[in-house]
């Protein structure tokens, strides 16, 4: 095995290739997927005598990751920008955490215009990838089932502890864990990858090898720089640097790192009640209360919203800790196809003139939980719709904006500002800050009755412990300098027109009493010039990539807006294949695979998530990638009317200012 | 009648020949013989199990072919109305407001809520009064919280990964501070692994249900604080509950699983006793080597809760396992909270290696939430080694706690459910001895002799009137920090535990404050409380 060539040799996937046609190939792609461990093993145990390790860019340096100087090696092209900056130019960033791009053509406005065609279409692949993906699952089943037998008669003590013993039963089932054992396991080099440093444009890999078919990896010793597709860093406030990070230092310094227990209890910091007027401020509502985790937000504060005798209709993709929240509200819940405005309507309908079942009693509330921008699809929610709806029918409404605060809207104020609607018709909007804001928790906000409701019906006022004010410095420095800080003597905001002469406007600058008076952001940030420069290369980014992406062939879904795009994959033993590929190039490109169970059966895909942080030429880098790879593992299964990878960076500007 | 009979024997012929055909077409299909078999035998065992069998693959196949989404307009209770019809009750229905606006009383409470301004600490300074006062109330039982040596790790760490981590564990947000911080937690307990989720309220309510689910039996105690009783919910385990740190009802209840698992000779499932080291709501402590001892001898696994015990008992801080000189292996599963005594954040379960593996799937609030941040993961493993290095933390925190015990102890109009070694002391009002000779409620039932394990209500429900006692206590409060002392209720949802906790006052113990700091405080709680008592009736 170890004499197995150590680059990804053209033969064997083009075996792959046009074996991929008939139903046999998910047997090859099993032993693609073994050849792959194969290779890996081999070059990992002999670092540095292959060929394709001197292309990549390990570094060993054991300190100082994120600044320039202490990481010059640059063999990854991804330290230092490709054209050195002229003179004129200055950049405040890091290029590993943001990276520097000066070109404004290279800049757009996410906002929903007139006429924009709401729906994503979804393309289907062809037959023989669904008949080969599904028959790939099929086979790893057999396999799977095969060797838990084999397994079971001949090495006993290797399953033990899925059998009752002395009196426990499993703690898992062999039936529970089947997935995981036989399936999930396989693709384990893509999940969990441990990083180091700044999650920023790039990203660290610590390098890890596995000698027993990843069931313990051991770390080599040698770390990957790799451009960091990946992270929820959609805004790029994930910095050392910088005066976001500044100002986390100074209230670290001021204020330790813990709150030290729950609001309620002790916890209460005069930061908090600055951050949640600020963020109250941000969404446009009338107040706002913030929770240490974001999934823990959903959580402990739907049981508040409703319960027995409440209906709640959920999208169903609806995150995990929407769910939970809701199972722990004792609710009735029903469940519409994603997205599908007339299957609401139609539930609407029903559960409004049936009540509640068996009694037919009306609902006390109805309450309908949707996303703004859901994080496996990239679809966004069609609000203009639901508010229509929300006028005939009269519900309450919650969006999750997780991904979409900060993220959408030409002021980055999430779905309500990229569609243009009121935030205060929507009733509840939450989000999080661990993804734009580089922050960690969740918020809530609404009227001032519902948030004082929850501050004390939530769970996580009385019993969880309270936000850490660094947390709290990052996510409003990082909040204002979206915003702009209002500021009567600035008069030199000509190009941004940022500042407006009501501190109450929505959307409008963070008034200079909400910040704390020790915060000393520097003018670039303070004028919110950066925050803007901040969306809009976001906004291209994220449409540069998705279109970019179906013009070379792929099928990609959700909307162009999205930061998130998901790259259809479809056949399972391809994940891990891709993602290794993408690690492994020249300059290495850590990516994000999901499949069953977190997407349905067939539709596995790669997730890109773009960030403010990206250069043009960084999305380069992943198209290029993504057009060799996915020629090598065929994935191009889209429009066929179909751009070269050349042509689509050529065109780059005029791919993302043209409308559909 | 010739005729007739004529007619008939061809259509018989025909349904003959067709049947015929119909069977030769049947066993051309791969396999049918196998089936064809099969039905035979079992036809001929018992015919019924063919017709139980024809309807499970018929309601198979009907179940396959319903969508998730599908309307629920089948069942005999669905109305059915004509558009017309369901404008009309749409235009009728008016739902309630999303959220009542508070009463009077809760929007005092809110208003009254003390805001630190700057830095919390053992002597933090009020927003309301700009006063320097003695804190009681937050949680920094080890002293942590200002840590100068903290701090620095923590800015040191900020420059160097940037605050927050942006990603969930399984995408990229597994840092290696986290992975040191994992092996910390592990190494300093001594157990196997250690996982760490990014919220302690957050971390039990996932570990309960990422090992529980139905048809599993837990035997909980009825004193479990809130965040396991979520966990409990979100399980859909099978619950027994024996009586608050009463080892005798334990043991008969779990003798009582036993045996009714053999009565009605259940499958063996995943059986588990769930309760915590200090109880969160009265400060009680575990009797740890008895339950160890209950656990193995009727074959349980032991799920402890140790989010006040951790960093707080034992001779460096390890908890109860320490406290007692137990092995922390013999407990299955240790959660513990980062955020209370290590004044950091978030939560861990600590155990060993299969059961930490299986969360890092099936732990909810882990696999679908960002990992914390790394300044917070380093200063909560500087923390561990601060704790690890001077035992005197512990040492000092006891001689404050016995200290404040000694003075309120004696204070005849409070009741103490907290152990005196316990950090967190919970303060109840004595109720006055009722001298009226009525019984307190005439109609309720009899009452038992012994709690049901599958209810939660124990027999003898302590009775107490909520509202007056929370206003007493809240009294209380007030004039303590009108006094310079930082004290506060413990808060509970009422109405949403599964069995009210006794209204308290619940004081947390600093090792940040001098013994003589501790016995003012606890002065002064007590002359608030003498001044609120007395004044009842
Ligand atoms: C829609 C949605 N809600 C909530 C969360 C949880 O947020 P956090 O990671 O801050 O706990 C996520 C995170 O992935 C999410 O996607």
């Amino acid at each position: 095995m170890a004499l197995n060539p150590p680059s990804p040799t053209p033969s064997i996937f083009s075996l792959r290739k046009k074996s991929s046609q008939t139903p046999v190939s998910a047997a090859s792609y099993l032993s693609a997927l073994s050849h792959m461990d194969a290779m890996a093993r081999s070059r990992g145990s002999t670092p540095s005598s292959t060929p394709a390790l001197s292309f990549s860019s390990s570094a060993t340096g054991s300190s100082g990751d994120s600044s320039v100087c202490d990481d010059f090696d640059d063999s990854d092209g991804l330290s230092t920008p490709s054209k050195p900056p002229t003179s004129e130019q200055v950049f405040t960033t890091v290029h590993a955490e943001f990276g520097h791009c000066a070109d404004e053509r290279y800049r757009y406005e996410s906002q929903c215009k007139p006429g924009d065609s709401y729906d994503a279409l979804e393309m289907d692949p062809p037959y023989r990838i669904l008949l080969t993906t599904y028959l790939s699952y099929l086979l790893l089943i057999i396999i799977g089932h095969v060797r838990d037998f084999m397994g079971k008669l001949f090495r006993p003590e290797t399953y033990k502890h899925l059998k009752s013993e002395g009196g426990y039963a499993p703690l898992n089932s062999d039936f529970d864990s089947f997935y995981t054992r036989r399936l999930k396991k396989r693709l384990d080099d893509a999940f969990s990858r441990p990083v180091t440093g700044v999650p920023g444009r790039t990203i660290m890999l610590l390098d890890r090898e596995s000698k027993d078919n990843h069931t313990t990896f051991q770390f080599t010793g040698t770390r990957t720089r790799t451009l960091n597709i990946s992270s929820y860093n959609y805004l790029g406030f994930a910095q050392a640097r910088g005066g976001c990070a500044d100002a986390v230092e100074e209230g670290m310094n001021r204020y330790g790192v813990a709150a030290c227990g729950p609001r309620l209890e002790g916890g209460n910091l005069d930061l908090h009640l600055q951050c949640e007027s600020l963020v109250a401020r941000f969404i446009g509502h009338e107040a706002a209360l913030i929770t240490s985790m974001g999934f823990a937000t959903n959580s402990t504060t739907i049981p508040a919203l409703v319960s027995k005798g409440c209906l709640v209709i959920s999208d169903e993709l609806n995150h995990a800790s929407i769910r939970f929240g809701v199972r722990l509200s004792g609710a009735q819940v029903r469940m519409f196809k994603h997205n599908d405005m007339n299957s609401l309507e139609q539930l609407l309908r029903e559960v409004i003139s049936q009540g509640q079942p068996k009694t037919h009693r009306p609902w006390k509330k109805i309450l309908i939980i949707v996303e703004g921008l859901y994080s496996m699809e990239g679809t966004l929610v069609n609000l203009p719709a639901i508010m229509e709806l929300k006028k005939r029918y009269k519900f309450h409404l919650f969006i999750d904006e997780a991904h979409s605060i900060g993220a959408l809207g030409p002021h980055g104020r999430g779905v309500a500002d990229y569609f243009g609607v009121n935030p205060r018709d929507i009733d509840i909007l939450m989000g999080t800050f661990t993804k734009s804001f580089g922050a960690s928790g969740g918020y809530i906000s609404g009227s001032k009755v519902l948030v004082d409701r929850l501050r004390v019906r939530g769970h996580a006022g009385a019993y969880a412990e309270a936000t850490s004010p660094a947390v709290l410095t990052q996510i409003m420095a990082s909040m204002a300098s979206i915003m702009g800080v209002a500021n009567p003597v600035s008069s030199s905001s000509t190009s941004g027109a940022l500042v407006v002469a009501d501190p109450t406007a929505y959307p409008g600058a963070a008034p200079t009493q909400l910040i704390p008076t020790w915060f000393n952001l520097p003018a670039s940030l303070s004028s919110g010039l950066e925050g803007l420069e901040r969306l809009r290369r976001l906004a291209f980014n994220a449409r540069y990539l998705s279109r970019g992406l179906s013009k070379l062939g792929f099928i990609v879904y959700g909307h162009p807006a999205s930061p998130i795009v998901p790259m259809l994959i479809f056949n399972p033993g391809k994940l891990h294949i891709f993602s290794r590929l993408m690690v492994e190039r020249k300059t290495p490109v850590s990516v994000v695979v999901v499949g069953y169970p977190a997407t349905p059966l067939v539709t596995s895909r790669a997730r890109f998530c773009v960030s403010a942080s990206h250069t043009k030429e960084d999305m380069d880098v992943v198209l290029r990638a993504c057009e060799e790879i996915g020629d090598i593992l065929d994935l191009k299964h889209g429009s066929p009317e179909r751009w070269s990878v050349d042509e689509v960076i050529e065109r780059a500007v005029e791919l993302v200012e043209t409308e559909v | 009648m010739s005729t007739t009979e004529a007619t008939l024997q061809h259509v018989a012929a025909f349904l003959a020949y067709a049947l015929a055909a119909a069977e030769d077409v049947f066993f051309k299909i791969p396999g049918s013989h196998v089936v064809a078999r099969y039905v035979k035998s079992s036809h001929q065992n018992d015919p019924g199990r063919s017709v139980l069998e024809l309807i499970l693959i018929i309601f198979a196949i009907r179940t396959l072919l319903q969508s998730r989404t599908r309307a629920d307009n089948s069942g005999k209770n669905f109305v059915k109305y004509t558009e017309q019809e369901i404008d009309e009750l749409v235009d009728e229905w008016t739902p309630e407001p999303l959220a009542q606006p508070l009463d009077p009383m809760e929007q005092a409470e809110l208003d009254s809520l003390p805001v630190i301004q700057g830095a919390t600490g053992p002597k933090p300074k009020l927003a309301s009064s700009g006063k320097t006062v003695l804190n009681l109330a937050s949680y920094n039982f080890a002293g942590l919280a200002g840590n100068e040596v903290i701090k620095e790790r923590a800015v040191e760490t900020l420059r160097k990964y940037g605050l927050g981590s942006c990603g969930p564990p399984g995408f990229y947000g597994t840092i290696d501070v986290h992975m040191s911080l994992e092996r910390d937690i592990a190494d300093f307990l001594g157990t196997e692994s250690s996982i760490l989720y990014s919220q302690d309220f957050a971390t039990i309510s996932s570990v309960i249900p990422a090992f529980c689910k139905r048809g599993d039996i837990i035997v909980a105690d009825r004193g479990v604080n809130f965040a396991i009783q979520k966990g409990l919910q979100i399980s859909r385990s099978t619950i027994r509950w024996y009586d608050h740190n009463d080892y005798k009802s334990l043991e008969e209840v779990l003798q009582g699983v036993e045996k009714e698992r053999k009565k009605k000779r259940l499958p063996l499932t995943r059986r588990f006793i769930i309760t915590e080291g200090i109880f969160a709501n009265d400060g009680s402590l575990l009797d740890l080597p008895k339950v160890i001892e209950l656990k193995f001898k009727y074959k349980f696994r032991l799920l402890l809760d140790e989010s006040f015990s951790f960093g707080t008992v034992g001779r460096t801080g390890r908890g109860l396992t320490e406290l007692y000189n137990v092995p922390a292996t013999d407990v299955d599963m240790i959660v513990g909270s980062v955020a209370n005594s290590l004044a950091s954040c978030g939560g861990f379960c600590a155990g060993s290696k299969v059961v930490v593996d299986h969360q890092r799937i099936n732990g909810t609030s882990f696999v679908f939430s960002a990992a914390m941040p790394a300044a917070l993961a380093v200063s909560a493993s500087e923390g561990i080694n601060i704790l690890r290095d001077a035992p005197s933390i512990m040492t000092t925190l006891q001689e404050n706690v016995r200290a404040v015990r000694a003075v309120l102890d004696r204070v005849d109009c409070v009741i103490i459910p907290s152990h005196p070694a316990s950090p967190v002391i919970h303060l109840q009002v004595k109720p006055i001895p009722t001298t009226s000779l009525a019984p307190p409620s005439a109609s309720s039932p009899p009452p038992l002799k012994k709690s049901l394990p599958n209810s939660v209500q124990p027999y003898n429900p302590q009775s107490f009137d909520i509202i007056e006692e929370e206003r007493l206590l809240q009294q209380v409060v007030d004039e303590a920090l009108a006094q310079g002392v930082l004290i506060t209720r413990a808060k509970h949802l009422r109405g949403q535990e599964l069995i009210e906790p006794r209204p308290s006052i619940r004081l947390a113990i600093t090792t940040g404050l001098s013994k003589k700091d501790c016995e003012k405080a606890a002065n002064v709680v007590k002359a608030a409380f003498i001044k609120v008592l007395s004044k009842r009736r």
